[in-house]
């Protein structure tokens, strides 16, 4: 039965392979081992979102405030650069940024039972006036210094950037802190029953509190990558992530209702959702198609889903109750 | 019991003491003690809203009370919430299984502990072994069927080491097999000298399984003792209400449907469908036919099939010369059957709408409350109508369903299928889980139907239901039917052998 | 004494006095505030948000979000555009298309929703990255560049006065701008659908227990899937009105919108878990940010850029009093303190 949870991930996995393959046979110049690596290294920041969002989808909540922690996180980022400070600081401080706001998101909802969607949609906003505060309403730009532009582009090894090299390891973490932990399966055991999760002593509370100090951290460091990446941070930055990044776990079959999905999903619908515009150029049509095929793709691929998932539930029921009349009829016939 | 030495007190298990809960103004529990030895199995019966559940939450820490004490083993524990419940040896089966639908029976037993994987998987393997159960640890707990998951609960308060476990209402959605095998993992448990807390609706339960007994009825318990110190009949007037307003059905003398001149409203024919199939019988007006099985014998799939929530595989239903087969639930409607779900909090109301809401809720396919607009004066009294006729206790129309009580709640869900002025009305279980006023007011709607010439089918799965109301009934088992009684005819015993597929000589009779 | 508590109990009262707290703290901070034209002129800047929270009530009182009704503003403006700029359609013709076009666009994710059982915020989500793509592609057909925007629309006749298709977005009637007209006439329009109508009491009961409504002979998939086309509608309304406010067609006008439409809804009272709620509420609500952000920057000085914070904090505290209030919050409060 535990097929069902893999092929959620396994069907997004072939989708992002059809993707590359569909891409390699318009434009066979594609199908090179830098380009293909660099839609991974692209990817660095909504995969940061997307785990980071998943771990509260899990639970059942949803947040959207984690395009405004990015962009707060970012302009803070290129703050301290323009300051002077070092690496180290910076990382600390979106963290903490990132982490408080999760924290305060977390305690909204898990405490006091607001639904997430709306508390996370008034902290939203708060955190974009916040930007707005921080950089006195100004873009924050003219920032490379630290070493925070070169740091952006250094390759590791084998083509991967530092950045995506971190976060692999950061994926992998999550992935076996959810797989393996006893705690990390809290998360899909309060999303997929929270009263039964209480009744076995898991504290719903608690679990919520932690996804969403996760989440937050997450779109911190996610905010550090794009301050580095794009080396000035607007008023708006991050407007809208938090979509895409929502759009990502649900292309990787992380069920928003919670209880059903995994990291490798998460981090693999952030390629494909970070890929789309890349692969258009390949495919040789212009960006301009970038939201029309994401909205189609996310739109076939969640319908699909739920009819799939509705069929094999209605089937099993149907199974079970035919198989309740068959066998009176097995018994009656070895009666007779 | 209740003895308040401390000395003594050490002995119990579990003791309770004063405990009182109010919810607002609502005094649900007011002032319950009793204690619990090991291995003793204490049967708690008592009708709804006496506060058994309330209880049992308190004790799991789940609701705070607002006084009293509970002790553990002679230590007094204060029971914040479920974990600490679970590490003092509490753990309750709840009446519907919390288990976690996506994740497979292994991970639902192992959640939440502190041990090892392997060290926890050895330990299961020991208990499944001990219990004889057969179960795939690797089934999603969504493919379970409620036996299987209350065998995973189970499970998990015996993982849990659990010296006091509580069974609430375990039997309420098993089949006879499976309420034999519960009551043998039962007994396995008394004889590990594991303390149990049963609740149960089902007085020959009691009998069964009981070392002690307690009557709860509004929130204080008003009988209790070791059970051979009963009777059946004992605990039935324990049970009754003292107040002099019960409404009971009043034992009418029995007037015989004239089937002779009568034409059937209703004619199913060879239906099948889901967990059902071959079914035929015919409906005459005026007449009250009972369908008694077990749980699980198809019959609300079967009532429910016809009123067009699910596919339909075979066969005919007619109703008054029209073909209705398959049609859907709006149609089904139309042309005259309603129907009374028998889940009233899932398929019945919408708890934060007004009574008028709900009684009128089936009208707005017709033009009976007005055509685009709502006439609410017409909505209004057709809803005070049905309050009238029902006796429903409210204070005012606009009040939510939701604070009414189950009774009073399944009144309206009854006023909502008469509202279409059905010709045939189809019951399913009309008095699970309501009291005993309620229950004889329930009785009166049901003759009051059947005087005004509509055709009444019965589901119901307490067998002296059908043997005090039906005018005639059938039994199906395991989708099929497979006795059918004249009013003459039916009694407790042939009825329920029929149910439990024990075909007596009845059946030649047919 | 009784009506009296009841008013309490009601969240529409704690919003008018809310309300005039604005116009009095404002009114005093600065006089020029109380003017009966700004006040309109901010309320026709903020109209687009205001009418489709209206529609918007109706999809959450099912139980349902819908986070694509922005994305739909930009689509119906750049398609009226399209066809009266490029193939030279008749203004009205092109209105009456974009109002099609978008009432598909509903009727397809209402059926997603409604009949294949996707939660609607995944499918609404979808829908917005497809419908703001879509405007995209149909800018792209244009001659203008997608980032001008498609102006010069019929305005003006002899005498100067706003006429024909710019009437919608400019004119005045009897003192009242169009705009400001059309969101009573939807308004009025709302409040019967939801609160006189048999439909608007299929849609509480859907929200309060779907289940139970399909029970009762509602076809509640049909029900669900209208409120997707009525809310697509009210989007291309709104579209409309704001293309022939500022002349110009453009394929992400609108684009931004949907956080505050929500944030409008939900102030208004209305639950995100369906079944109540109220047009009341929501215009309540709309009017209450839309004077906040009119206010806050001439009576306070407020950067009209970051007008999120404040509403931002308005809905944080808002949320967190109601449920405060509403569960008995503060005893339960103590009670968690003292565990910890």
């Amino acid at each position: 039965m535990k097929s069902i949870l893999k092929a959620r991930w396994i069907s997004s996995f072939v989708f992002l392979l059809l993707l590359f393959l569909i891409t390699g046979i318009v434009d066979p110049t594609f199908l090179t081992y830098s380009s293909i690596i660099s839609c991974f290294n692209n990817a660095t920041m909504y995969t940061l979102l997307a785990i980071g969002i998943a771990f509260v989808i899990m639970t059942g909540e949803i947040d959207v405030s984690i395009g405004s922690t990015l962009g707060l996180a970012a302009a803070m980022t290129g703050l301290i650069a323009k300051a002077g400070g070092g690496i180290p600081r910076m990382i600390v401080t979106v963290l903490l940024i990132g982490a408080l706001i999760g924290f305060v998101n977390g305690l909204g909802v898990a405490w006091f039972g607001v639904p997430s969607l709306i508390f996370t949609l008034g902290t939203n906003g708060v955190v974009r006036g916040l930007i707005y505060i921080v950089s006195d309403g100004r873009t924050v730009e003219n920032f490379t210094g630290g070493g925070l532009g070169s740091f952006s582009n250094q390759v590791l090894f084998a083509e991967i950037t530092v950045y995506y090299a971190i976060t692999l390891l950061v994926f992998i973490a999550a992935h076996l802190i959810v797989t393996r932990t006893k705690k990390g399966k809290y998360f899909i055991a309060v999303g997929d029953n929270p009263n039964g999760a209480n009744l076995v002593g898991i504290s719903v509370f608690r679990t919520k509190l932690v996804a969403y100090v996760l989440c937050g951290a997450f779109a911190g460091i996610a905010g550090f990558v794009f301050a580095s990446k794009y080396g000035q941070v607007m008023i708006s930055a991050g407007n809208g992530y938090e979509m895409t990044a929502i759009a990502a776990c649900v292309l990787g079959g992380i069920s928003l209702s919670g209880g059903l999905g995994n990291m490798v999903g998460a981090a693999l619908g952030a390629v494909i959702m970070a890929s789309i515009s890349r692969l258009l150029v390949y495919i040789g049509l212009p960006s301009t198609y970038d939201n029309t095929i994401t909205g189609v793709m996310l739109i076939v691929i969640v319908v699909i889903d739920a009819l799939a998932q509705r069929r094999s539930i209605e089937m099993a029921r149907r199974k079970r109750l035919l198989s309740r009349t068959a066998r009176q009829t097995e018994e009656g016939a070895s009666k007779a | 019991m209740a003895n308040e030495t401390t000395g003594q007190a050490a002995q119990y298990t579990l003791s309770v003491k004063n405990i009182t809960k109010s919810f607002g103004t609502n005094a649900v529990l007011k002032g319950i003690s009793m204690d619990l030895t090991a291995g003793e199995v204490l049967v708690l019966i008592g009708g709804n809203g006496a506060g058994k559940s309330t209880l049992m939450k308190i004790i799991m820490g789940i609701y705070q009370p607002d006084s009293g004490e509970i002790s553990v083993s002679g230590r007094s524990v204060n029971m914040t919430k479920p974990s600490v419940a679970l590490a003092e040896g509490i753990y309750m089966v709840p009446q519907e299984p919390m288990l976690f639908p996506n994740m497979t029976v292994e991970e639902n037993i192992l959640i939440g502990f502190k041990e090892s994987p392997i060290e926890l998987k050895r330990r299961l393997a020991k208990h499944i072994k001990e219990l004889g159960f057969k179960l795939n640890l690797q089934r999603k707990a969504n493919t379970l069927s409620i036996a299987e998951q209350q065998l995973v609960e189970i499970l998990r308060g015996m993982m849990r080491e659990a010296k006091i476990l509580i069974l609430d209402e375990p039997t309420s959605a098993l089949t006879f097999g499976e309420v034999q095998s519960l009551f043998k993992v039962v007994e396995d448990l008394k004889a590990k000298g594991i303390s149990m807390i049963y609740i149960t609706h089902r007085l020959t339960e009691v009998f069964e399984i009981a070392t002690d007994v307690a009557i709860m009825k509004d929130g204080v318990i008003t009988l209790s003792g070791p059970v051979g110190n009963f009777t059946k009949e004992m605990l039935i007037q324990g049970l009754l209400p003292t107040d002099a307003e019960m409404h009971q059905a009043e034992k009418k003398s029995y007037v015989p449907v004239d089937y002779e001149h009568l034409q059937p409203i209703m004619e199913v024919t060879n239906l099948s469908g889901y967990g059902f199939s071959d079914i035929s019988f015919k409906l005459y007006p005026g007449e009250i036919l009972g369908i008694a099985g077990v749980v699980g014998a198809g019959r609300t799939e079967l009532i429910s099939t016809i009123f067009g929530r699910d596919k339909v595989l075979g066969g005919k239903v007619v109703l008054d010369g029209k073909d209705i087969t398959g049609h859907s639930t709006s149609s089904v409607l139309r042309e005259g059957l309603n129907f009374v779900p028998e889940d009233r909090h899932y398929h019945g109301l919408f708890k934060i709408r007004s009574i008028s809401s709900n009684t009128t809720s089936a009208l707005l396919g017709t033009n009976e409350i007005g055509k685009f607009d709502m006439n609410r004066k017409k909505q209004n009294a057709i809803a005070q109508k049905y309050v009238d006729d029902f006796r429903t206790k409210i204070v005012s129309l606009e009040d939510l369903i939701g604070s009414l009580s189950g009774g009073n709640q399944q009144k309206v869900v009854i006023a909502r299928s008469l509202s279409t002025a059905p010709k045939v009305v189809i019951l399913d279980e009309p008095t699970r889980g309501i009291d005993a006023a309620a229950r004889g007011d329930v009785y009166n709607i049901i003759h009051q139907l059947k005087d005004a010439g509509v055709a009444v089918l019965m589901v119901s799965s307490d067998i002296e239901e059908v043997v005090e109301l039906a005018d005639r009934a059938i039994t199906v088992f395991q989708g099929r039917i497979n006795g059918e009684f004249r009013h003459d005819e039916i009694t407790q015993d042939a009825l329920t052998s029929a149910s439990f597929g024990i075909m007596g000589e009845k059946e030649a009779a047919v | 004494m009784k009506n009296v508590k009841n008013l309490f109990r009601h969240w529409e009262f704690f919003l008018v006095v809310f309300l005039i707290l604005e116009f009095v703290v404002f009114g005093a901070a600065n006089p020029k505030f109380l003017r009966p034209a700004s006040i309109m002129t901010s309320l026709v800047n903020y109209i687009s948000v205001c009418i489709i929270a209206l529609f918007v009530t109706l999809v959450m009182i099912t139980g349902g979000i819908d986070i694509q009704a922005a994305s739909i503003i930009g689509l119906t403006s750049i398609v009226e555009g399209y066809l009266w700029s490029d193939l030279g359609v008749n203004i009205w013709v092109a209105v009456a298309s974009a109002l099609v076009v978008a009432v598909l666009c509903g009727a397809l994710s209402g059926f997603f929703i409604a009949y294949c059982g996707v939660q609607p915020m995944v499918v609404t989500l979808g829908g917005s990255f497809l419908y703001s793509g879509l405007a995209l592609l149909v800018s792209g057909l244009s001659a203008t560049p997608a980032y001008q925007g498609i102006s010069g629309f019929p305005s003006k006749d002899a005498v100067g006065a706003f006429h024909g298709f710019r009437f919608l977005g400019k004119g005045v009637i009897l003192g009242v701008p169009t705009q400001i007209i059309v969101y009573l006439v939807l308004i009025a329009l709302c409040a019967w659908l939801l609160h006189r109508s048999k439909y608007g009491e299929k849609l509480y009961l859907i929200g309060v227990n779907a289940q139970a409504a399909e029970y009762s002979g509602i076809n509640t998939r049909a029900v669900i899937m209208s409120t997707y086309v009525l809310s697509a509608f009210s989007a291309a309304i709104a579209g409309t009105l704001l293309t022939a406010n500022v002349d110009s067609a453009k394929y992400n006008l609108g684009a931004g919108y949907t956080l505050a439409i929500i944030t409008a809804v939900v102030l208004g009272g209305t639950l995100n878990t369906g079944g109540k709620g109220s047009i009341l509420g929501t215009v309540l609500a709309s009017l209450i940010i839309c004077i906040l952000r009119y206010g806050l920057p001439l009576c306070f000085g407020v950067s009209t850029q970051n007008l999120d914070l404040p509403i931002g904090v308005i809905l944080v505290l808002v949320v967190l009093g109601r449920e405060i209030a509403g569960q008995r919050m503060i005893s339960a409060l103590f009670k968690r303190v003292k565990r910890k």
